[in-house]
């Protein structure tokens, strides 16, 4: 607790966000509309990495949520005729009891169980979006309410996303509950002998989680303008995140901001080669993933031993 | 009650052609705890190989399939050997980000080549009844489907009993260390195992080339089926695949027999989320790992 709060790299990074904050006063359109991509897919990262990395729950569902952000955000507006603010509350607080609902049968799976669970939940509610009348079955929304916000408006809040999603999982890694889930991460049957409740630690994780991905869903769908079950529900969002994660470095929160500034500059690169650009990509992601198993982050600690954010606790150095 | 029992058969008959799916996705599971992405992709492929050589060697469907089985068995030692091996012992994640990439690879490659207009296999049974009564119409198509998957899963069980390959690779899946102090070589056991699940799903690929047709993205769609059948059996087990493909073909002709054809897929998945609830580790789980 000794450490200063206003020490290098705390500056730094407040500096960078400042500086990232006027980049629609002087960049190019493009560059921001990269910019909110980046933003939220490194959300949509660091919340596959919070499960995946830290609580040992490789969900291929997360999508679900992802969707529900986004149909939440098209309902709240077209069919109440409510505010876009609105749609967050409305999304946290469905995304949170899905995800308890849900929870009840997926946490009995384990592992590879859990994975697969995951995802045949996720294709249910596809199906059932699709034969839903209530939602227009697969025909979808168009969001009207999205057309009228200013780029500008929509960067910031890309941007408050992206580095509100670092800063709650360096606060839940950092808080009790962080010190169970990396115990649990080293030894699953140590922790529990020790007192850590598995169950409570991997659900906290897992609602905070489906809980922020459909708060960066609503966003993504401000921008995005459209919705149907088909795209909203698609494994699709889960590979991006899966890939962003592992190819920035598992279990590290420098990794999926890393991961997210690769996935969609080079995403957005390989549109100049329609036909070939996907198959470029699957091919980056081996080639990174044989290269440095441990992703780039883990490659760059191995060899360097640099940390942006430490999760880690020292004893101050004035005590030792 | 006509439509109930028509159901039920057809239901039965479907799972024959869900387990061909997903056998050698347990398989690969059971033996190296891999959670292959692309196996979805590889069953397309191996339907793609089939087309394009029956069309090369005169219409000759069994031809063709032995072509392919052997051009997978290539392609299948080639991804393990190559590239699944070397990340294998680096943990769950970066092998599943492998295998991700790998289907991400192969449709889009099947993409460019064949483009997005959906394909099919002509199928000699195809419009013959081999029962055809007031109560139940049987066709040949289903029924081959089945019996084809049936001698597949059995000739695989017999692989894994009887032969020494069998032996390695149940060596291989009980305890690593152990099977290479007896002298297995795992990492080449790992490539035969691969291979079997490539020519098992090219096997599945024809007969859903025939049944349903195909497209360059039909993977994932069928990946899911496979994952289902193969956790409802339990990972890693041959005959539990056959039940678990019954199961889920049962479950999902009842569900659009009960509630119409609309809910025949959600029924089917909640069937298998219910059964995963009550048998986390699927009905017969023969092989578990670690």
């Amino acid at each position: 607790m000794g450490q200063r709060f206003w020490n290098i790299k705390t500056l730094c990074i407040v500096a960078a966000v400042a500086v990232l904050a006027f980049l629609p006063r002087y960049g190019s359109d493009y560059a921001v509309n990269i910019g909110i991509l980046v933003f939220l897919y490194m959300s949509l990262g660091q919340m596959w990495n919070l499960l995946g990395g830290f609580a040992g729950l490789a969900s291929l569902g997360q999508q679900i949520f992802v969707g529900l952000g986004g149909y939440t955000l098209a309902l709240v507006t077209q069919e109440y005729g409510m505010g876009i603010a609105a749609s967050f509350g409305i999304a946290v607080g469905v995304s949170v009891v899905f995800a308890y609902v849900i929870s009840f049968p997926i946490f009995k799976m384990s592992g590879v169980y859990f994975t697969i669970g995951s995802w045949i939940v996720s294709e249910a509610i596809l199906v059932f979006f699709r034969n839903w009348k209530f939602v227009h079955y697969d025909a979808g929304y168009n969001i009207t309410a999205a057309y009228k916000i200013p780029m500008g408006a929509l960067y910031l809040g890309a941007l408050a996303i992206g580095v509100g999603s670092i800063a709650l999982v360096y606060a839940v890694l950092r808080s009790k509950m962080g010190l169970a889930l990396m115990a649990m991460r080293d030894n699953e049957s140590a922790a529990e002998v020790r007192g850590v409740r598995l169950y409570r630690t991997k659900l906290f994780c897992f609602l905070i989680s489906s809980a922020y991905t459909a708060v960066t869903g609503v966003v993504l769908y401000l921008n995005i303008a459209y919705v149907k079950p088909g795209a909203a529900f698609s494994i699709d969002w889960t590979v991006c995140m899966v890939f962003i994660a592992v190819i920035g470095g598992l279990g590290t929160i420098e990794g999926p901001i890393i991961g997210a500034v690769i996935y969609v500059i080079l995403r957005q690169y390989l549109y100049n080669f329609p036909g070939i650009s996907m198959i470029i990509l699957g091919s980056v992601a081996v080639a990174i993933i044989l290269l440095a198993p441990k992703g780039i982050m883990g490659a760059i600690r191995g060899r360097f031993g640099v940390e942006l954010f430490s999760v880690r606790r020292r004893v101050d150095e004035r005590l030792e | 009650m006509e439509l109930f029992v028509q159901s039920v058969i057809s239901g039965v008959l479907l799972g024959g052609l869900y387990a061909a799916i997903g056998v050698g996705l347990s398989l690969v599971f059971g033996i190296m705890g891999l959670t292959n992405i692309a196996h979805g992709s590889f069953m397309i492929l191996g339907s793609f190989f089939v087309m394009v050589f029956s069309r090369q060697l005169a219409g000759s469907i069994v031809l063709a399939l032995a072509v392919t089985l052997a051009v997978m068995a290539a392609v299948g030692a080639l991804t393990q050997g190559a590239l699944i091996n070397r990340v294998l012992d680096k943990g769950a994640e970066p092998a599943l980000l492998v295998t991700f990439g790998i289907a991400i690879v192969v449709q889009n490659i099947l993409q460019l080549i064949f483009g997005a207009d959906f394909k099919s296999i002509s199928s000699p049974f195809a419009s013959v009844n081999v029962v055809s009564t007031k109560w139940v119409v049987i066709s040949g198509e289903y029924l081959v489907n089945f019996l084809i998957s049936a001698a597949l899963i059995f000739i695989l069980h017999f692989i894994i009993r009887k032969t020494w390959l069998g032996r390695s690779i149940r060596a291989a899946s009980g305890n690593v260390t152990a099977a290479e102090l007896m002298g297995v070589n795992t990492k080449r056991t790992y490539i035969y195992a691969m291979c079997l699940a490539l020519v098992s799903g090219s096997v599945g690929g024809m007969l859903v080339g025939q049944t349903f047709g195909f497209y360059s993205y039909s993977g994932m769609s069928y990946l899911i089926i496979a994952f289902g059948v193969v956790v409802i059996g339990g990972m890693g087990s041959i005959v539990g695949t056959l039940i678990g493909g019954v199961i889920l073909g049962v479950a999902q002709l009842l569900g659009a027999y009960f509630f119409g054809p609309g809910m025949q897929i959600f029924i089917g998945y909640l069937t298998l989320l219910v059964i995963l609830t009550l048998k986390p580790r699927g009905l017969l789980s023969s092989m578990v790992r670690k």
